[in-house]
């Protein structure tokens, strides 16, 4: 009993950690339409500030958070600005500046490998502790905040994309562009804002896992990918469905390899994806994303 | 002297898989981060027969071809039923798959200890021990590689993959079987790519997972994207810049963990810096196109 | 009566519950250049689109010399006699006007990845016939020069004429042609239709589908006018012209 327990916490934190980058992932493909790989950087990027504020240069912890993640946002809108935007204007197709952020993850990625090293940071302070009883299973403080956090920001995003003026701009971009153009919107600043929030769930994804698993230069591209599983079978259609999409990833993942050796969680993600892709690319929630016809 | 034999020869191991990867991406127009898996089940089958069955090295080659082909025909199906850019992330999970299974299934494919003391291969009675020996045999596989390459571009055969590339609506009205060839396609890269992994393998004589990861198969695409997607001297072009270059940053004297990331950054800098002011790289005529997102 | 060349029977298709075709019924006779009519939305491209394969329908059929050929394939369809042009003029922009016509040719043994090694003797001998004809084709219409260009430097009328030429090239009984002659000047289009009008004394079959009605009336033997998924009228190109029913349709 304690066993499925254990396993359905395992998930429910990966899905936490997988729903922020997920978001922020989705939000750029529904409003800038491409796949902004390079989010996995920034995610990185988080971590490796708050290692480079709080451990290197002795910023407090809360105030070395703060601005790490401030970091982060700008990081996403400087990709947008000196790299995304100047393909754009240029109209070409969402597959060069897939390209481009590919490129752009493989410079950021060695440039945090060049400057801390290969080997795992932490920015862990304290014992590590065995943490409290939740049904019969483990979970450590931290792994809590993680989880509360995910959700707390998760539903904050869905609330500032339903109710702020920007938020329903966003949206409005991401449902018709041309419309969106037409009536007047400045789709710059609206794309800015896309970076920038979403960066910052990215870089806060990183903190989080690094106070839970430390980290390293590399640690990006996995939660990335499995951030892109989620959007895909949750159905990119909408914020929950992102959600409910790396929920259903985590725990699948973490009760999939029950009997199996959990070094396959990867495999089975991936093999879940490209199950959804043939047989379901919509997704759970979402629209369609099968080829164009006539 | 023998250094530059090795450059020389991974040279030719890399244009062998950007000249079949360039079949797939630049002139069918299916952009794919697949292809150092079919590079990693080349070199792994190769190896894995030489070590366990002691068999010929052609006989090795042909096996692995094969195989790897076989997978090529996999990852080439979703193309049918799925928009490009989500097909890339479908090739993604493919990757991702194999290097997972290389990894991990430690019984059959020595997981990340990989596969040491891979022998010599031997063909016909001649053993191929010495660098000049393996530079001839990869000289080979390129030119053949080129050949078959260059024949399938010129013919009406490569005539229908540029339009796949281009309209795949207008393509099926002119009464093609789009499907057929895209999957084709991917076989016959996918059975290249393993030409190079099995030259790979014995040339090493060691294998593990961590040569045929996401990031290998990016350096690949850099090399085809940077070379000239759609050219046939583009891929060998790019392979040249991109072996060549991170290579002569060991002559200032970096440590090797260094060098390694330079390279990282250089050819990832090099990838973002062609998209952005020359798509068609040095040589192609094809920059991606298609559905265009204007500002 | 003799028996029609392609028929289509019953055909019915919605695009999120609109129809775009309801229960409709045409045929098409040998040797026949045949309009099709219509507001925008009437149904037509879609007619198109089911007859090439290329969209489904709910219900109907379409067979072509009493074979039922619904719901197959697109590229089947195409090498079973049947040609088209599209709306949005689709062509390899980036190959050479040649190569265009060149691919429209079907049955090309080069086409086949083993022929491509084995047997190429035979596929180049038949790329040289092919090369001669896509010549006399391009010569017919009056743009042999073009040849090497890219398609994509030809003007626009000539793009449209380049489209038909592939269907020539084709070598199809059938020819749906989705308004080849719009957005173009009056030669270009005076050359276009005197070219379809040629077709039948080369035992081709033509569906038309045409907003300029004065180009539609002089080169059409026969005239179905469509609106919202089914036939308003269809008979001689002046009956059709002059039917009350028509003629409100174009007042709403």
């Amino acid at each position: 009993m304690s066993l499925i327990a254990q396993l359905l916490i395992y998930g429910v934190l990966a899905a936490a950690i997988f729903s922020l980058v997920a978001v922020g992932f989705y939000l750029i493909f529904s409003i800038v339409r491409f796949f902004h790989f390079a989010h996995a950087a920034v995610f990185t990027c988080g971590a490796y500030s708050v290692f480079l504020l709080n451990a290197r240069c002795g910023l407090p912890l809360f105030f070395a958070i703060l601005v790490a993640v401030v970091l982060c946002s700008l990081l996403g809108c400087a990709m947008y600005l000196a790299v995304y935007r100047p393909l754009r204007r240029k109209g070409t197709s969402s597959l060069i500046l897939l390209l481009a952020s590919l490129g752009l993850y493989a410079v950021f990625q060695n440039l945090i490998s060049l400057a801390f090293g290969d080997d795992t940071k932490t920015i862990r302070t304290g014992a590590v502790t065995e943490g409290m009883n939740l049904l019969g299973a483990r979970i450590t403080s931290i792994q809590v905040t993680i989880v509360c956090f995910s959700i707390a920001l998760v539903v904050g995003v869905w609330i500032f994309l339903k109710r702020t003026k920007i938020g329903m701009v966003m949206r409005a971009v991401a449902d018709d562009l041309e419309l969106a153009r037409v009536s007047g919107i400045d789709s710059d600043r609206i794309i800015l804002w896309t970076f920038a929030i979403s960066s910052a769930l990215a870089g806060i994804a990183g903190i989080l896992v690094a106070f839970d698993t430390d980290m390293t230069p590399t640690m990006g591209l996995n939660v990335l990918l499995m951030g892109v599983v989620a959007v895909i079978i949750g159905g990119s259609g909408s914020i929950p469905g992102v959600a409910l999409g790396a929920l259903f990833l985590g725990l699948a993942q973490h009760l999939g390899v029950w009997g199996i050796s959990s070094q396959w969680q990867d495999a089975i993600a991936f093999i879940i994806l490209l199950a959804f892709l043939l047989v379901r690319p919509e997704g759970v929630l979402g629209k369609r994303v099968t080829k164009a016809t006539v | 002297m023998e250094y530059l034999l090795h450059i020389l020869i991974l040279i030719g191991i890399y244009v062998i898989l950007s000249t079949s990867l360039n079949l797939i991406v630049g002139y069918t127009g299916l952009l794919s981060i697949a292809h150092a898996a079919f590079y990693g089940i080349g070199a792994y089958i190769a190896a894995l027969m030489a070590l366990k069955l002691h068999s010929p090295f052609l006989v090795n080659l042909i096996c692995a071809i094969i195989l790897s082909a076989l997978f090529g025909a996999l990852v080439g199906i979703p193309s049918l039923r799925i928009r490009d850019d989500y097909f890339v992330i479908a090739t993604f999970a493919f990757q991702v798959i194999t290097f997972s299974v290389l990894n991990n299934w430690v019984s059959f494919t020595g997981g990340p200890m990989g596969l040491p003391g891979i022998p010599q291969p031997v063909i016909w009675g001649l053993e191929i021990s010495s660098p000049i020996g393996f530079l001839i045999l990869v000289g080979i596989f390129c030119t053949l590689t080129l050949w078959v390459t260059r024949r399938i571009v010129q013919s009406p055969f490569g005539r229908v993959l540029k339009a796949v590339r281009e309209d795949e609506v207008f393509a099926q009205a002119a009464g093609k079987n789009v499907a057929a060839y895209k999957v084709l396609v991917f076989v016959i890269g996918a059975g290249m790519a393993a030409v190079a992994g099995a030259i790979y393998a014995h040339y090493i004589s060691f294998i593990d997972p961590t040569s045929f990861t996401v990031m290998e198969s990016i350096f690949i695409i850099s090399i085809v994207i940077i070379g000239g997607s759609g050219s046939l001297w583009g891929p060998v072009v790019g392979a040249v810049v991109l072996v060549v270059l991170p290579e002569l940053l060991r002559f200032i004297g970096l440590p090797s963990a260094v060098a390694a990331n330079l390279r990282q950054i250089i050819y990832g800098g090099l990838l973002v810096a062609f998209m952005m002011w020359r798509p068609q790289g040095f040589l192609g005529e094809y920059a991606f196109q298609g559905k265009e997102t204007r500002e | 009566m003799s028996e029609a060349l392609l028929k289509v029977d019953s055909l019915s298709k919605s695009f999120n519950g609109v129809h775009a075709l309801a229960d409709f019924s045409c045929r098409l006779q040998r040797s026949e250049i045949l309009g099709l009519i219509g507001p925008n939305g009437a149904g037509k491209t879609t007619l198109f689109n089911i007859v090439t394969g290329f969209v489904t329908p709910e219900r109907g059929k379409v067979s072509m010399k009493s074979n039922n050929i619904t719901g197959l394939a697109p590229h089947r369809l195409a090498n079973h006699g049947i040609a088209r042009t599209f709306q949005d003029l689709r062509l390899i922009r980036q190959l050479s006007v040649l190569d265009n016509v060149l691919l429209s040719f079907r049955d090309q043994p080069g086409e086949k990845l083993g022929n491509v090694f084995f047997r190429s003797k035979k596929s180049r001998e038949h790329e040289k016939r092919n090369c001669q004809e896509a010549i006399r084709l391009l010569a017919g219409a009056g743009i042999a020069e073009k040849a090497g260009d890219p398609a994509e430097n030809l003007s626009y009328g000539q793009q449209k004429l380049l489209s038909l030429v592939c269907c020539l090239a084709a070598k199809a009984e059938v020819l749906l042609l989705d308004e080849p002659v719009a957005g173009i000047a009056p030669e270009m289009k005076e050359k276009i239709l005197g070219m379809i009008r040629d077709l039948p004394a080369k035992g081709k079959s033509v569906i038309l589908i045409e907003h300029d009605l004065d180009a539609v009336m002089q080169t059409c033997d026969r005239l179905v006018f469509m609106d919202a998924g089914s036939e308003v009228s269809e008979g001689a190109p002046q009956e059709v012209r002059n039917d009350p029913k028509v003629i409100e349709a174009y007042i709403d």
